[in-house]
């Protein structure tokens, strides 16, 4: 377990982040689990409603002021990150190891600052780089992701939103960070940014060894990028598996559903739908909580299912445990 | 009803607008109650303070409550009445003389010494004045002779005035001098039952004499008086109405007038809507007050013209900025869009989409609007520009300043309006910071 | 834009001239300098409709024909040797031909616009009743005399309001749901209450009940020779009006700029800042409180304005020689000119505050463009 630890950039364990709502306790991340190795991309995949967003700031420790529990484990190249205090992980963690793409550039880019100083400032914060240095490192990002160099001087409502998103890609990237979280990082744009943002990507895992987490409901876009695929519903981790695999044949019914309802070009049926609402994130049902829509259910299921693992694969499903 | 009710609910977790929407009711009360018992006319008439409206009262006396605060505590003020039967009055008719003797008996128990004392006399005679005698009969049994005369159809008679009488009480005032035992050294008050006793001669059968006699202590009534006698509690409780009045309908003339003019501003656009910026950048730079003080000098104090300029120099304020943000989002909305494309006539996407949009932002402003007008008017009445002819807090306070209560302790005078003025704008703003927190929805959570 | 290769060494872009702040901001300002001159040459035609409706600043003219034909007269050595009643008739056709040179005897839209220009140059006439400390009886001079108090004691106060509140507002909202930040929250409608409300207060408690400071005025009278006692008796001055003016916009200021940061704060670009692992204070700093500065700045500009606003019965209560109290006075002797004239300096003290706060906003917001959105509009 150790050595795989070793090897592995992150592993999650279990995994929990509630929300305190004046209607009750909204268990949004409950148990998520999954591992990442080095130059790998891990897609999580999910609904809107299942807790993707509340994932990413699970994983990045931003919590807001109505956090009724937090907890479990990330291991980030070995070290458990959710035992340091807060000025440690600022300072160990926070842009020097783990960086985020945020969802809607548009609002993440400080209206009044250059977008080049902002880019810049992690360096100058965590590696004491003075400013025109800084700057240069900006620069270089600037040219991986393809923003011209001069745009370091422009604001942000100078900039088109797929410019803005490149540059908080850039701004992920600049400190050279070990592993980059991008939360629905294309959401917001068109077709053809999406397509241009995912190439960006493609490369950048290559040339700078970085590692993604990238959490989206975009399944079509984002199967280029995955080298491991992890399935979120409901706030849990249902499936994690390798891309290959998982593409070609998911094991959770989940899963298989959502495959199953991603249009083909080219093929003869109609994509099918998942009947029924996922749960509700304040009161999840007990057991497995895809149960009521899970066309394989059967009496086990009102138990919560434990994690079963085949060839690899793991699977929160009582279908594959023995 | 369900929307109403939420409202009330929500407003309720503000204890300050509870306490504010409290006083307001309050105030309301009391204004209600002011306009049905001292009429307009009344109150005109009383504040106004002729000659015989307000003889009864003391000059710049403190209010009665006064007197749980001080060790020496001030007198309040009394009076008698022979005509409407207070004290004893015999009257004995022998010999074509109308032996009259009237008998005022009181407990004397302050610390402290009359203002004045006065006595007006009405008689009754065909061509012979009666002629009284006037005497003091003290605790200790002391019979002070104050004086005998002849008394017209009406007589006044004031203590202080009587030189002779000061001689005799050994140089005191005669108002402190006929409560002192000048035996003692000092000279002491003596406390205890006095009566005065004015024995007077009709020389005609029908010939009588009536006496009123006013004993004027530093205390008088719940509020105090002002310089001119005047009891405060009539200007204290006719501000109300007033400056409810006037706030409310600047506040309401303001706001509904400006929400227009946002309204037709982002509706043609062009250069209308240019027109109306400028206009309002115009007006940010015409000193508000200044104008109203040039307005209230040179034209007319009258309170409807000073409320038509409040009202006209404020229209066109910062408020349209925020109107016109709401307006132009609702104009270029979709289902506004909607709306025409199925025909909604102008009037109906004005009620149905316009109108409930903006009232939530109308109604905090104008909440919040009524206190500084309301504080406008007193300003205005404070510089001498107030309204002539009406009682208002601002008025008292303008003549307190004005005749030196601040420097001498008379701070009653000032206080009152105030600290009534001060409750009044702190409820309205209470209510309108808590209205703001609730309908702005950029304020929730906050 | 897709594939490229690794890049090569790079060189930061030379700033162009024009990108450069300063241009920006001198463009800017140069366009809202000329509304400016628009708007108060509007503003002081408003001024003077409003103020001779009444006729009063024909008045004002008249008056100044013929204080300056008496004493051109009188002054005249060669006229010595005339009678009183042939210098009398002298002055009265003088006037008559100034009067008629200056068009007083035109139609009121002409003259109106000879009293604009007279006004902007700020050649206000002559004062009924008041003097300047000078003795002389010019309008102009009577209140340039008495401005600086006014500007000493306001500007020093909202110069301290203001830091004193950005920096309370952006400790409060660091405290968000504590029980000072309920207090503040609860406080704020103390602002309903002018400056000078609490004025009276401050002078009823402090100085006659406890006689702690002086009743009003600027200095001690007679004032102190030496610089440092005059400082100090300003200062002891300055102290109660400074109270009741912190009063009367501390509250409302304190919770307006606290709700802003609370607002501003849950912006997505501060979340971002902070999960860039920046400290605390450079996300107060750069992320919290620069960007809300405009919105900061735009609300001090109408506090400014109403403190203006306020100043004569302000001044008034605590008998503080400035321009309000010179209003306040000439109201009472009913000194028409002076009048008019304190108006007139109002509306070019507005002016300059409004102009002095686009300055401020056009260099603390990038987003403010030639003829775009922006300033205290």
């Amino acid at each position: 377990m150790a050595e795989q630890q070793k090897n592995t950039l992150l592993h999650i364990e279990d995994l929990v982040l509630h929300f305190k709502t004046t209607k009750g306790s909204v268990q949004a991340v409950d148990g998520v689990f999954f591992d990442l190795g080095y130059k790998e991309a891990v897609v999580v995949l999910g609904e809107s409603g299942c807790g993707k967003s509340s994932l990413a700031k699970a994983i990045l420790r931003l919590l807001p002021r109505n956090v009724a529990q937090y907890g479990g484990k990330v291991f980030l190249e070995g070290t458990d990150t959710m035992a340091m205090d807060e000025e440690q992980y600022r300072q160990n963690v926070r842009w020097v190891r783990m960086s985020l793409v945020p969802q809607a550039a548009m609002n993440s880019l400080n209206p009044v600052l250059k977008v080049g100083d902002q880019v810049a400032e992690p360096m100058m914060v965590h590696h004491g780089v003075k400013k025109e240095e800084a700057l240069i490192q900006a620069a270089k990002m600037f040219q991986h992701v393809g923003v011209p160099v001069d745009f370091l001087d422009r604001y942000a409502f100078e900039l088109s939103g797929g410019m803005r998103q490149r540059v908080a890609i850039a701004m992920a990237l600049v400190t050279a960070p070990a592993l980059v979280v991008l939360d629905e990082p294309t959401s917001a744009l068109d077709v053809l940014t999406q397509a241009n943002i995912f190439n960006v990507l493609k490369r950048l895992k290559k040339e700078l060894e970085v590692s993604f987490v990238l959490i989206t409901h975009d399944i079509a876009t984002s199967s280029e990028l995955a080298d491991r695929v992890a399935v979120m519903y409901a706030g849990q981790i249902v499936e994690v598996s390798d891309a290959h695999r998982f593409f070609a044949e998911p094991l959770h019914p989940y899963s298989r559903m959502l495959m199953a309802s991603v249009p083909r070009l080219r093929a003869n049926q109609e994509p099918e739908f998942i009947t029924g609402q996922p749960p509700s994130l304040l009161n999840p049902p007990k057991g497995c909580r895809f149960a009521g829509r899970c066309p394989k259910r059967f009496a086990k299921c009102s138990e919560e299912p434990p994690i079963a693992n085949v060839d690899g694969i793991q699977v929160k499903c009582w279908l594959y445990t023995s | 009803m369900n929307s109403i009710r939420k409202f009330f609910s929500d407003l309720s977790q503000y204890p300050s607008a509870i306490v504010g929407m409290v006083i307001i009711l309050l105030m309301v009360i009391i204004s209600i109650y002011t306009l049905i018992t001292i009429p307009y006319d009344t109150a005109i008439t009383l504040w106004r303070g002729d000659e015989n409206v307000w003889y009864k009262t003391p000059k710049t006396a403190q209010p009665k409550w006064i007197n749980w605060f001080r060790k020496d505590d001030l007198l309040e003020t009394f009076s008698f009445n022979s005509a409407n039967g207070d004290g004893t009055k015999t009257e004995e008719y022998s010999n074509e003389t109308n032996k009259i003797f009237i008998s005022f008996p009181f407990e004397y128990d302050s610390n402290s010494f009359p203002q004045e004392i006065s006595l007006f006399f009405t008689s009754k005679f065909d061509q012979k004045e009666p002629f009284v005698s006037i005497k003091l009969i003290t605790p200790d049994g002391r019979e002070v002779r104050i004086g005998s005369f002849a008394v017209g159809k009406t007589q006044t008679y004031r203590f202080s005035q009587d030189a002779k009488l000061a001689r005799r009480l050994k140089g005191n005032s005669p108002e402190q001098g006929v409560f002192l035992d000048i035996t003692t050294d000092p000279p002491t008050l003596v406390k205890g039952h006095y009566e005065l006793q004015i024995e007077g001669v009709g020389f005609e059968e029908n010939s009588t004499v009536d006496a009123e006699l006013v004993v004027y202590g530093g205390a008088y009534g719940w509020a105090g008086t002002d310089h001119r006698r005047r009891d405060l509690t009539i200007p204290l409780l006719w501000g109300a109405p007033v400056a409810l009045a006037f706030g409310l309908l600047a506040a309401l003339g303001t706001t509904l007038i400006t929400m227009i003019i946002a309204a037709i501003g982002t509706w043609y656009g062009g250069w209308v809507d240019e027109l109306i910026q400028r206009i309002t950048e115009v007006n940010l730079v015409l000193p508000f007050l200044p104008i109203l003080i040039m307005i209230g000098t040179f034209y007319s104090r009258s309170i409807w013209v000073i409320l038509m300029a409040v009202i006209m120099l404020s229209i066109f304020g910062s408020g349209i900025k925020g109107y016109r943000a709401v307006f132009l989002q609702i104009k270029e909305s979709p289902y506004v869009e909607a709306a025409r494309a199925y025909g909604a006539g102008n009037w109906r996407i004005i009620m149905q989409y316009l109108v409930p949009r903006i009232i939530p932002l109308l109604i905090p402003q104008l909440v919040i609007l009524i206190p500084s007008n309301v504080f406008l008017e007193a300003s205005l009445t404070v510089l001498g520009l107030g309204d002539p002819v009406l009682p208002t807090w601002g008025k008292v306070i303008q003549e307190g300043i004005a005749n030196g209560a601040l420097f001498q302790n008379q701070f009653y005078w000032v206080l009152e309006p105030s600290v009534i003025l001060m409750i009044t704008g702190l409820a309205f703003a209470m209510v309108g910071f808590s209205l703001d927190r609730i309908f702005n929805p950029r304020l929730r959570g906050v | 834009m897709a594939e490229s290769t690794l890049p090569s060494p790079v060189a930061i872009p030379k700033k162009k001239l024009s990108d450069s702040a300063i241009v920006r901001v001198g463009k800017y300002m140069l366009v809202r300098l000329v509304t400016m001159i628009v708007t108060v040459i509007i503003g002081l035609y408003l001024t003077i409709l409003i103020a001779n409706m009444g006729g009063y600043v024909d008045e004002i003219r008249r008056g100044e024909i013929r204080e300056t034909t008496q004493m051109q007269v009188m002054n005249d050595p060669s006229l010595k040797s005339l009678s009183g009643e042939q210098r009398a008739a002298l002055i009265e056709d003088r006037i008559a031909l100034e009067e008629k040179r200056l068009g007083l005897d035109q139609p009121f839209a002409l003259r109106s616009f000879s009293f604009l220009k007279s006004a902007v140059v700020l050649d206000l006439g002559f004062a009924q009743y008041l003097n300047s400390d000078t003795g002389s009886k010019q309008v102009k001079l009577i209140i340039l005399e008495r401005l600086p108090s006014t500007l000493l004691l306001f500007g020093t106060t909202n110069l301290l309001l203001f830091f004193g509140t950005l920096f309370a507002a952006l400790y409060l909202s660091r405290r968000y749901g504590s029980f000072l930040d309920k207090f503040v929250v609860a406080a704020s409608p103390m602002s309903a209450a002018p400056a000078w409300f609490y004025g009276i207060f401050l002078i009823l408690i402090f100085s006659a009940g406890l006689k702690l400071f002086p009743f009003g005025g600027m200095v001690d009278a007679p004032p102190p020779d030496n610089t440092i006692e005059y400082t100090l008796s300003l200062l002891k001055h300055m102290i109660l009006p400074t109270l009741a003016l912190a009063l009367n916009s501390v509250a409302y200021s304190i919770y307006a700029e606290r709700t802003f940061f609370l607002i501003y704060s849950s912006e997505d670009y501060v979340e971002m800042a902070k999960a860039k692992g920046l400290t605390a204070r450079d996300v107060e700093r750069r992320y919290i409180m620069r960007p809300t500065l405009p919105t900061i700045i735009t609300n001090f500009a109408f506090l400014l304005i109403s403190v203006w606003t306020g100043a004569p019965i302000f001044e008034g209560v605590f008998n503080w020689p400035g321009l309000g109290r010179t209003t306040v006075i000439a109201v009472g002797l009913y000194d028409t000119p002076v009048i008019v004239g304190t108006t007139v300096i109002f509306s070019y003290m507005l002016a300059v505050t409004v102009f002095l706060l686009d300055f401020v906003y056009a260099l603390v917001d990038p987003r403010v463009k030639i003829g775009s959105e922006g300033g205290t509009k």
